[in-house]
């Protein structure tokens, strides 16, 4: 019975209430991760195969797919997931020795979102724990760079920082920021913030 | 009025914070005779000359402004009680002391619209700033504590504290709470290796949608 | 990430969406980019492309007899394949001009109700369609303001005094009247305004209010 129709709707594809990020930018991206698969199954008149001649995919062929692609072939079993590169072992370890250090931006922008998202699937249980360890050791450098760094929000060290803990810095900085700016005073009023900083320089 | 305030980090702008504590009642002393004032939020008035009256703050100002009465400091801005407060905010580290919910936003109004009618006043605002930052210090400290969505619970802060922690509270609450469920990744133990092909990768989406209410 | 693992990124299948989306992110918080309408349209001929296929692979398995609905075979797969990507692709669409749109509503509440009045480099940032539909959204604004007799997009800050003290910065142009009186308001005047008549021009950045 599942999946009876060629066309069955996807929790990801429409837009009921059920899916409250459906026009989330963030969750978007986070979708659009990749995972490596190997596919169970051929597939035609498909662009995900490089090495393939034709519009095609061969069953055996080793990609990587974006997770919105990756996870519902998986569940309709066409594929077996790996766990992807941010993940691994090499990535870990560097966790272990000095979390609040590791460029986790790098290896993946939406590293705790795309965490959640990919952990159920690889059935891997140890990305969870890694999940949270990593964000308790890095969680207090967040707010310590938060206080420090008030009035240098382009600091390198913030360059390390994923999505969701660039957010965590911002929210940190920018209510104290608001609440000194009260504290001394002035200007009640403000130029519009969705105008940018400065107008273009007038002659 | 919402205006400043932005719905996606949850914070309220300090203006309207300052605005809320305007509704705090002080009292004042007319120089003039005025009818009673009918407002919706309740009736203040009449007012007689030297006759004492509590008015809202906002109200206070704006006749002080006026020169028409003069405002009296209330209880809590004595050297002495600021003194004690202070004394104990440094000898507890881990509690803060009670003090009035909007003290900063009212000791702040109070220092620009009526410093004739504070006794001393560089003394009490130079200890209400120590109060301040050793209190905004002992937040930070006890923020960096935070390890897993355990009980939070730190009483006596006022609503400016609370605002300005709240945006980075709320988020790393969410966080931590979120990575330290164990329903998020309760079904693994028993699907790892079975086929998946009926379950819904809905499971981690559902945890995170739970209110946060766990105390 | 092994290189005979990687695939020609451009070609695959909501490659483009996501672009388009990450251009939505890019760039300054808060701040609105260039509508993208080149791109935009490429990723809603993909969505075209993967409903021809789609259909072909459909009939394909109809005319060899298949049972498309229990059959399991690549045509299937290929034919799934595209639909989720069909469907990923409309979403990207949607969130690129739904967070638009949320964007141009705000501009309304905190610029002015009339085209006009925005700025001209955020004016050439919008789409025909999105100008149209500001104009709208503030005309059914202005119209509930009226019933209501309401200004309801002015006191975004809690308002304290009636009058302030401003500063032209800009050219503001002549003839204008705010509601009391007409003043000139040549650059770098100085002028003591109704807080809610100001209010508007210090957001577009045409005024700066002055203290102490």
């Amino acid at each position: 019975m599942e999946n009876s129709r060629e066309t069955g709707s996807t929790n990801d594809g429409d837009a009921s209430p059920r899916n409250a990020n459906y026009y989330d930018i963030d969750d978007i991206l986070v979708e659009g991760e990749l995972v490596p698969v190997v596919f169970y199954k051929s597939a035609n008149g498909v662009k995900v195969d490089p090495s393939a001649e034709k519009d095609s995919v061969e069953e055996g062929a080793k990609v990587e797919l974006p997770f919105w692609l990756a996870q519902e072939l998986y569940l309709r079993q066409a594929v077996s997931l790996s766990i992807p590169t941010c993940f691994n072992q090499n990535t870990r370890r560097e966790i272990q020795a000095d979390a609040a250090c590791v460029d986790l931006k790098s290896r993946c922008p939406y590293f705790y979102e795309f965490g959640c998202k990919i952990a159920p699937l690889v059935g891997d249980r140890t990305i969870g724990k890694m999940l949270l360890s990593t964000f308790q050791m890095r969680y207090k450098e967040i707010l310590t760079k938060a206080h420090t760094t008030a009035y240098a929000p382009a600091s390198k060290s913030l360059a390390v920082l994923t999505k969701e803990e660039t957010s965590l810095h911002e929210a940190a900085r920018s209510s104290m920021a608001a609440f000194k700016k009260w504290r001394i005073g002035g200007p009640r009023f403000q130029r519009a913030s969705v105008l940018g900083r400065k107008r273009k320089s007038t002659e | 009025m919402a205006g400043q305030s932005d719905p996606h980090i949850s914070l309220f702008s300090p203006q309207e914070i300052e605005f809320m504590a305007e509704d705090e009642l002080v009292e004042i002393v007319p120089n003039i005779r005025m009818d009673p004032l009918n407002f919706i939020s309740g009736d203040f008035g009449p007012f007689f000359p030297q006759i004492p009256a509590k008015v809202p703050l906002w109200l206070a100002v704006a006749l002080k402004k006026r020169g028409k009465c003069t405002i009296r400091p209330p209880q809590w801005m004595s050297i002495e009680n600021l003194t004690h407060v202070l004394e104990g905010e440094r000898e507890d580290q881990g509690a803060f002391q009670a003090v009035p919910f909007h003290y900063i936003e009212i000791s702040r109004l109070l220092f620009d619209h009526a410093r004739d009618d504070i006794p001393d006043i560089y003394m009490v605002r130079s200890l209400i700033e120590d109060i301040r930052d050793v209190r905004l210090h002992k937040v930070e400290t006890n923020l960096e504590k935070f390890s897993a969505t355990s009980a939070v619970k730190i009483s006596h802060l006022s609503a400016m504290e609370v605002n300005v922690v709240r945006p980075f509270v709320v988020r790393s609450l969410q966080a931590f709470y979120k990575h330290d469920n164990p329903v998020v990744m309760a079904d693994l133990d028993s699907s790892s290796d079975i086929q998946p092909q009926v379950r819904q990768p809905q499971v981690p989406r559902n945890a995170q949608r739970q209110p946060l209410k766990r105390r | 990430m092994g290189a005979g693992f990687c695939f020609s990124k451009e070609n695959m299948h909501g490659r483009l969406a996501c672009r388009l989306v990450k251009e939505f992110n890019s760039g300054e918080k808060g701040q609105l980019n260039h509508f993208n309408e080149e791109l935009l349209n490429e990723v809603a001929k993909e969505c075209s492309e993967n409903f021809l296929v789609l259909q072909s692979l459909i009939r394909k398995m109809q005319e060899e007899g298949l049972d498309f609905q229990t059959t399991r075979n690549a045509d299937h797969y290929g034919a799934l394949i595209n639909h989720l990507s069909l469907i990923r692709n409309k979403r990207c669409l949607l969130a690129y001009v739904y967070n638009r749109a949320e964007m141009i509503q705000n501009l309304a509440w905190t610029v002015g109700l009339r085209l006009f009045e925005l700025p001209e480099e955020i004016q050439e940032k919008l789409s025909h369609p999105e100008k149209e539909y500001f104009k709208k959204h503030s005309s059914a604004l202005e119209s509930y303001m009226s019933k209501v007799d309401l200004d309801l997009n002015v006191d975004m800050v809690p308002p304290k005094d009636p009058y302030i003290k401003v500063r032209v910065l800009d050219d503001v142009g002549e003839g204008i009247v705010v509601s009391d009186k007409a003043a000139n308001f040549a650059r770098h005047s100085m002028h003591f305004l109704k807080r809610t008549d100001a209010e508007l021009y210090i957001s577009r950045g045409l005024m700066e209010e002055l203290t102490g």
